[in-house]
């Protein structure tokens, strides 16, 4: 299982902050984990779409997987920690 | 001379802070802990919320501040030390508001002692940038109980 983290406005459009989601036999990726949970798309995955589901590089928004930014097409282990982060405002 | 490991601290504060009391707290240590003695020179920022929305059109009720737990403290860490590494800064204090904070109200410090005004000058002025975008933080706006997520920062 890989642990998916929604922060700010992401979280809020989603509905969600924390989800797992299962491994397959295909490797899985940020970019690939996007387009499974619908992100882009405002709405929940269908069981059709699941698998097959590939979403465009959404752009400002960055990726971490366990606390590191990373690459959309990093692939993914049991256990990470993945988390979409909106563009940041600190300061 | 070989730069001693720098004093690194960095804090996120769920409540209000006195910039001019931590920074003096900061100091006092400073004057004990550093390993070369004292240092000649310190740069200190302190950053506030606004009054008036990022747009300039309208007064601000509050701004929230949202972080990514452990990844916010990390990135900063990090970014303390290369910093620190960079420009051979002795010590490197970040405190850092999250939660919800009224206008005026102080939301970041940053202060470096080093051993020239210019290490500790663009030392300072670096790893404030570089927090302003790379260590995870989201501000969102509150005006007549409504809040709005701050699309980017303000420029420099």
């Amino acid at each position: 299982m890989v642990r998916v983290l929604l922060f700010a406005g992401l979280r809020e459009q989603a509905g969600w902050s924390s989800r797992e989601v299962a491994l397959t036999g295909t490797t899985l990726t940020p970019l690939t984990v996007w387009g499974r949970l619908r992100l882009g798309a405002g709405g929940p995955a269908s069981p059709s779409e699941a698998t097959t589901a590939a979403a465009p590089q959404p752009p400002g928004i960055l990726v971490a997987i366990n606390h590191q930014f990373a690459s959309w097409e990093a692939p993914l282990r049991g256990g990470d920690e993945l988390a979409f982060l909106p563009p940041i405002t600190g300061g | 001379m070989a730069n001693p490991t720098p004093l690194l601290e960095v804090r996120l504060l769920a409540e209000p802070f006195a910039p001019l009391i931590a920074l003096e707290a900061w100091q006092a240590q400073l004057a004990t802990r550093l390993p070369g003695g004292p240092a000649a020179a310190e740069s200190h920022f302190i950053g506030r919320v606004r009054g008036h929305s990022s747009d300039g059109r309208a007064a601000v009720e509050a701004l929230e501040l949202e972080h990514y737990p452990g990844m916010t403290e990390a990135r900063i860490l990090a970014l303390a030390a290369a910093g620190s590494e960079r420009h051979g800064a002795a010590a490197v204090l970040v405190l850092h508001r999250i939660g919800r904070l009224a206008p005026g109200e102080a939301i970041v410090l940053v202060a470096v002692a080093a051993d020239r005004r210019g290490q500790a000058l663009r030392c300072g002025q670096e790893l404030l940038e570089a927090l302003k975008h790379e260590a995870p933080f989201w501000k969102r706006e509150w005006r007549g109980g409504v809040g709005t997520w701050v699309q980017g920062n303000t420029p420099f």
